[in-house]
Order: C-alpha cells, then structure tokens, then sequence
C-alpha cells in the first residue's frame, strides 16, 4: 500500500490561531492507509532489508529477531498486530526500531512518511466509538489528514 | 566524592593483592630482599597518604607504623633480625594485613571503622623496639621514642618556619632548583591541593622534595601555603622541565615560579664533588639525625624525604601500567568489533563485486580481514584474566591452616598464568577455597607418623594446577593426603538419609559424588574451617552457575583429586550448527552424544503413535523439531534427515533435523526481553547467537525441549 493513500478515519476540529506552547517531534509513517505518529524520542533509527530470523512457536505478529550491531532486537509487524491483513513487503517496507524504556524493538510499517512538530495540547483522544488497540490520540494536520499516535508503552507490554 | 572512594578502593585493593603476594614469596624464602622492603615501604606509604586524604585514619595509622617498621629494617638490612624475629615479623605481617583489609572492607560495606587499634599499633610497636633494642645504639626505648619524636615535631616545623622566613620564602635544601606554587586564594585545604600535585609529579617517577613536608597530614600547613606559597625541590633542570606539565594540570594553582637555589649553585660551581658529598652526607644524614623519628606517630620529615630519594630507583620497574575500564564498555567493544569483522566480511564477498577482476582490492581486502581478525583476537582478550589472583589467595589460605592444623604441607601452583573471563575468575574463588581447605582439613594426615608410615613424604602436598583445552579451562585440586573411605561415606550418607537406592548398588563415582549432596559432611566435627555440613554442594552449585562441571576422584591412602571443568568464559560456547526448513539451531556441543542417520525400519512406533528408536541396544524418543517448532521443511522422511542423539543429566533421546552445519564457537547472547514473555524459554530456546555471516541462529536448551515435546505428545 503506497504512503499516498490517506484515509481519513474521523473528522476532528482543528483548533485555530494558537501558537504552539508544547510542540514534540513525530515520525510519522503509513500502515494499512493510516497515518500513525511516533515520538522521536523513541526512534533510534530506520532500517531497510534486514534479513529477520523467524522464531518458532510466537504470535503471528513477532516476525522474529534481527541482530542490529551485535544487539538482538524482536520485530513486530504493526499491520497484524492491530489485527489487519498482511501485505508482502515491498521496496518502501522498512523497520523503524524503536528505544522503549530501554527495550529495544522493531515495527515494520509500510512506508515512513516524514518527521513532524505536533502541538501536544491539540492532541485528542480518541473518540470511544472508534477505540483501537495501541493508539493514544489523534491529530488533524494542516493538510486535512489525521495522524494518530502509536501508544509506545502498551506495544511492549505483556500479556 | 563516590568517584574518589571508587579510586580509592581500587588502588588499596590492588596494593593489599600485591603485598599479599609479596610476603608470601617472602616467607617462603624466609628473608624480605630489599626490593621487597621498598616494595613494602612504598605501598605502606601510598595507603598511608591515600588513607589521610580520604580521612580514613585507621588505617593511615597502621599504614604508619608498618611504614615505620620497614623504615627501621630498611636502615639497618634484613641481616639485622635473627630467625626468631624474622618469623615474628612475617607473622606480624600477616596479622596487619589482615587488620588492613578489615578495615578496607568496613569502608567498601559503608561500616564505620573500627576505632581500635591500639592491638595492633602496639605489636608493631614493641616488635619494632624488640629488634632494635638489641642494635642498643640507634633507639633506646619506645617510650623515650615517642616522646622524643613528639618534641620533635613541632621543632621541625618551627625549624621550617624559621628557614623560610631567612631565605624570602625559600626552604632549606641541597636541590638547586625550587617551584614555588601558589594556589588560588580562597580554594580551600592547600595542603590537600599540595599533596595531591605531589601525587601527580610521582607518578612520573621524579625525584624531589616539598615544603612544607607535612602537607599530607597536618591540615596547618594550609596556612603556611597561603601566606609562602607550597614549595617543590628538583635536583636538575630537567626534572623542573618535567614537573612543570604536570604543575599546570592541576586544579587551582594560580602561579608557580621556578627559583633556582642560589647557594647550592654557587657550590656546584666550585667544585661538582662537594655537591655529590653533600647529598651523600645528607642522605646518611637523615637516619641519624632522626633516628628516633621512625615510631613517630606523626610522619617525620626524614621518614618521607628518604623513600623520595631513593624510591625511585627501585620502583620503576614495578610499576604497572594498568587502567581499569567499566566491564560495560568492554562489552560494547566486544560488540562492535563482531559486528565489524561480520560487516567486513558482507564487504568483501559482496555480490557486486561477483565477476570482476580486482587484484588491488582483493589484496586490501585480505590485509582488512587480517587486521579484523587481529583486532577481534584482542578485543577477546581484553576480558580475560590469568588466575594468578586467586590462586596467589590460596597460598594464604593454605599458610594460615598450616600453622592453625599444625600440618606440614606445601602449596604447588601449576599453570597459574592460564587466562579465564573476568566474570569466572570471580566466581571460581571461593569454590577453590573451599576444596582446598577441604583438602587441608581433611585430607592431609593429622600424624605426621602416619604419613611417614604410610612411606610418603612428610611434607604433604597440594597441588593447584590450571590447563587449557581449548575451550574449558582445567582446575585440579590434589592431595596426597589420606583420600577418602568410600565405605565410610557410604555409611554415613545412609545415617543422613541421602541414599535413593541400596546402598550396595553405588558405585565408586557415585559415592563419591555423594559428597557433593547437600547436608553431607564427612568430618565429625564442626571445625573452623570446614565441616559445617555447608560444604561441597556450594561449591558444585557455584560451579555449576558458570556453567562447569566438578568432579571427585580419591583413592583410600593415596589422596584425593578435584576437578573442575570450566568454560573459558561464560558467554562463549561449542556449539553444533543444525537446520531445520530456514531456520537455524544451535545445539551446545556437551549434549550430544552422537549423530545418526536412520532407516525407516529402525524407527518403532510406540502405542500412541510416538517413534522411537534404537542406539546402542537401549531406545530413546524421536523428536521431530520441525513438528515441535511448526516449521514448515521439505525434510520429512526419517531418512532423508539426520538425528542426533542428545543428552541431558536425566534425559537422552534423538532429535530429528534438517541437515549438520557444523561445529562452532558461538557467542551467547540472550533473546530480547520482549519475545521470553511468549514463554518461548519454556520451549527449549535459551538464547540466540550471532553467526559469521551475521545471520541468527537459536540456542536450543535439550533439557527444556524435551520438557515442552513431552507435553505435546
């Protein structure tokens, strides 16, 4: 699925005029035709082509285990973990790994958009209608699309 | 300040080690060489001043009066004891080390410290009159000594005062060269500022003298400093050339100005003899004048300025260039080097350059790989530590016991430079300790008759002995002491209820191996150094935690032998490379047994369905990894595949796969945090492991594995 294809999934009202007080910077990238943010804080890097290793007997969504200068990282597909249907990977497949609490992990996503300040105070919850596993807020930019932000902490909480 | 005490710690540690190891070797000979009592001197002195500036006064006390005790022998020579008092000498040695490292490991718990010492102040004290009364001429008495150096003191610094009001501020001295030094105003304890640029200037091993001489223990001096400035006597032009980088590191020092020493300039003009005589005269000077001073409870001039002189000399070659490094950026090295010979070797076999003929790259490319190599080879090693220190401790141990057990028996170390990861060496000591104490205790014969009627040498012996084997290391205790009844252990084991079969169904290893039970112990009673019942299942449980094995062999009359099998380090093991579909496992060399292609009429079902199979006229189960692991693979039939016959402590059965890949030193490293909550430890993965091409692969735990397929079946 290509980074172009931004679905809109809820309409929210953009607040006016006020100058950004909190501003963080989000990384945003596309899965499944959403736009999700990440902190920077968060990001240690992105990676591309990285032969993962399989490991047996996990959830579907652990795609395995890569080594990254010496450092074994797990790596999870952000599509089938909030449960959409996987896709073949394609060229702008990548992995961002991300430093959560001192736990390393990758996500694989589709695409990675750009890198974005975001007013904190004008991110919302997310409406509970429309609750989903592992996100924390949501956004609407100047352009009309929503970003919605990836909470960090539960992606590598147990169960 | 934690910095500083971390310091602190470190180096008196490691300076007690090395005395530790000195007097050892000194007894051992029955006389200190002077080389040794500068070693003593010298060490004695860096605690005492290191200890006065962390205000830890204990010990700077005993520091002291052991400083004052080999200034004494170094004076008059190690000739000067008779036998008697050299033995009382290493005894006392021995008990003030001790009183040291006491103290020390209040400071490292946090505890307060001992605030008596009088004990051992005293022993040094009276040891120290008692080998210089009968010289009659240097001391008198040490009552007369205390008193005369308590007069003396403020004398001097009277003297110093006076001197540097007569010379504008410039102290008495046959150096032609001073640095005057002036801290900045305001900064605070001058004479700790003083004491650690003199720190400074002799670990570039320089000759010279300060002012005032007290800086180090006498907070007053801080005064004198402020209103003359602190004072730094060279002998040449170089020395000052020398001095004066390391003068201008240092914090807090506002000015310094280089004087040269008008008179002794003058006198060196003259003639160049007189000077040299001066210095001599000076030198024997020192001693007499203050012949009294060394029991000072106040460190005397002539007790500092003498080692200055002539330390240098002697220190030089002793000195080691060691630094410690956090174990963490050791690793961090570690990793990066494997990811660089990994990286290099994706550059080199690229399949860009697949086709192309590139001589000039391809000799780069192999003088690149020879580099990494080297460099991984050092990276290695940097973790690695010979023995040598813990097996130096045993001497001690074995010293102690002897003259506590009234046993003759001498310690033999073979093999002591064999090198093991730091973590290990850590872990082994205490195991070691105790099998030799064990050793002691038990094994060497109380009758020294028995011995000689058992036609062996009085003397008994232990022997401690380190071996490499490629990727274990080979630690043997042994004694030629009694060794071990077997009946008498079997006995007892039946008294204390440890026996799971009858007991004339033990063999000799397994009776042997009882001993290493918890609750076991032979001895009938509780000693101060062994038989608590404590014993030797610590010790195979500590072993066991690196990951090593222990073993007993004794034979009734001859002795006893332990040997332990330790991995070279913990992180590092023989493993054999197996796959299955895409995936790669590592199965750890020690589990195998053998591996074995199979034909289908081999292979038995048993009434579930289970396969079983034939080795060795026993049978043993088929696990199918690829069943177990739901990989998907092309090698299904029994025949096409290998097995590989593993085997754990109570556990052996065949594990079915794709194909061997070889045998090879992997790297321990444990799975993420994140995929162990999927229980995946419970299925038999206990870590993973990076290969050459830098491809993972899995460490299988054999134990678990079979755990995990029993309750699948």
């Amino acid at each position: 699925m290509s980074a172009d294809t931004i679905n809109t999934l809820e309409e929210t009202q953009v607040m006016e005029g006020n100058a950004p007080v909190s501003t963080e910077r989000f990384l945003t990238f596309s899965c499944d035709g959403l736009n999700i943010g990440v902190s920077t804080n968060y990001v240690i890097e992105i990676i591309t082509d990285h032969a993962i290793t399989m490991l047996p007997l996990v959830p579907d969504y652990v795609k395995g285990i890569i080594s990254l200068r010496g450092q074994i990282i797990p790596i999870i597909d952000i599509r089938l973990r909030i449960g959409k249907t996987p896709i073949d990977y394609t060229s702008t497949t990548c992995v961002i790994v991300l430093d959560i609490n001192s736990l390393p992990i990758g996500i694989i996503v589709d695409a990675v958009q750009q890198v974005m300040d975001i007013d904190q105070t004008k991110i919302s919850p997310v409406p509970v209608e429309n609750q989903q596993e592992l996100i924390s807020g949501m956004v609407s930019t100047a352009n009309r699309s929503v970003i919605l932000f990836l909470d960090c902490e539960q992606l590598v909480q147990t169960y | 300040m934690d910095n500083m005490l971390e310091m602190y710690l470190y180096e008196t540690n490691t300076l007690m080690e090395q005395l530790d190891e000195l007097l050892i070797e000194a007894e051992k000979n029955g006389v200190f060489s002077t080389n040794d009592v500068n070693e003593i001197f010298r060490i004695m002195h860096t605690i005492k001043g290191s200890s006065a500036m962390m205000e830890f006064s204990t010990l700077m006390e005993i520091a002291h009066h052991i400083e004052d005790l080999f200034f004494y022998i170094r004076e008059n020579g190690m000739d000067s004891l008779d036998e008697s008092h050299k033995n009382d000498l290493f005894n006392l040695m021995f008990q003030s080390t001790d009183a040291l490292r006491g103290e020390v490991e209040k400071i490292e718990n946090d505890e307060p410290l001992s605030t008596n010492i009088d004990q051992i102040i005293a022993n040094i004290n009276s040891f120290l009159e008692k080998i210089s009364s009968p010289k009659g001429g240097d001391s008198v008495d040490s009552t007369k000594e205390t008193d005369a150096s308590e007069e003396f003191k403020p004398a001097d610094a009277d003297a110093i005062a006076v001197i540097n009001q007569e010379l504008a501020g410039c102290p008495d001295s046959d150096m032609p060269y001073f640095i005057k030094i002036h801290f900045e105003q305001g900064s605070g304890m001058e004479n700790l500022r003083a004491f650690m640029t003199i720190t400074a200037l002799r670990e570039i091993d320089l000759s010279f003298e300060f002012y005032p001489e007290d800086v180090e223990t006498n907070s007053d001096t801080a005064e004198s400093i402020i209103d003359n400035g602190f004072f730094l006597a060279l002998s040449s032009h170089e020395d000052v050339d020398k001095a004066l980088p390391i003068i201008k590191e240092q914090n807090s020092i506002e000015t310094y100005e280089v004087i040269e020493n008008a008179a002794v300039k003058q006198a060196v003009a003259t003639s160049a003899p007189p000077a040299v005589s001066e210095a001599s005269v000076e030198k024997k000077e020192v001693p007499a004048a203050s012949g009294e001073a060394p029991a000072a409870s106040t460190p005397s001039p002539a007790a500092q300025k003498t080692p200055q002189a002539s330390a240098p000399h002697n220190n030089a070659p002793v000195k080691q260039s060691l630094i410690s490094v956090n174990l963490s950026k050791l690793d961090s090295l570690v990793a990066i080097v494997g990811e660089i010979v990994i990286t290099e070797s994706m550059v080199t076999s690229s399949p860009d350059l697949q086709n192309l003929k590139l001589d000039n790259f391809m000799k780069s490319a192999r003088q690149l790989r020879k580099l990494t190599d080297d460099l991984q080879d050092i990276a290695m090693s940097l973790r690695m530590v010979p023995v040598s220190g813990t097996f130096q401790k045993m001497n001690r141990i074995v010293r102690d016991m002897k003259k506590k057990l009234n046993k003759d028996v001498r310690l033999t170390i073979i093999g002591e430079n064999t090198e093991v990861d730091k973590t290990i060496v850590d872990s082994i000591g205490d195991p070691i300790m105790h099998i030799v104490r064990n050793s002691m205790d038990h094994g060497v014969e109380s009758n020294v008759e028995d011995r000689i009627a058992a036609g062996k040498d009085p003397q008994a012996e232990i022997i401690l002995s380190a071996t490499h084997t490629g990727s274990e290391v080979i630690i043997t205790i042994e004694d030629d002491g009694q060794g071990m009844d077997t009946d008498k252990i079997l006995a007892k084991a039946e008294r204390n209820g440890i026996l799971t079969k009858p007991a004339s169904e033990y063999s000799k290893k397994e009776i042997l191996s009882l001993l290493m039970l918890p609750g076991f112990s032979t001895n009938e009673e509780v000693t101060e150094f062994s038989g608590r019942g404590v014993g030797m299942d610590v010790v195979k449980k500590n072993v066991e935690a690196v990951g090593g094995t222990i073993s007993i062999t004794s034979e009734v009359g001859k002795g006893s032998c332990t040997t332990l099998k330790i991995p070279l380090t913990m992180a590092i093991t023989d493993g054999m490379e197996i796959s299955v579909g895409k995936s790669m496992f590592t199965i750890p060399i020690a589990n195998i047994r053998q591996s074995l292609k199979t034909k289908k009429e081999d292979i038995i079902l048993d009434a579930s369905g289970n396969e079983i199979v034939k080795c060795l006229d026993e049978f043993y189960p088929v696990i199918r990894l690829h069943q177990l692991y739901n990989i998907e693979t092309e090698i299904t039939n029994i025949e096409d595949g290998i097995l590989i016959w593993v085997e754990t402590a109570d556990k052996s059965y065949c594990l079915f796969v794709d194909e061997l890949l070889g045998e090879q030193q992997v790297v321990v490293k444990p799975l993420p945090a994140f995929v162990n909550n999927f229980n995946i430890q419970k299925l038999g993965m206990a870590g993973c492991t990076l290969l050459g091409d830098g491809s993972i692969s899995i460490i299988l735990d054999i134990s678990k594995l079979y755990t995990a397929a029993s309750l699948n079946y």
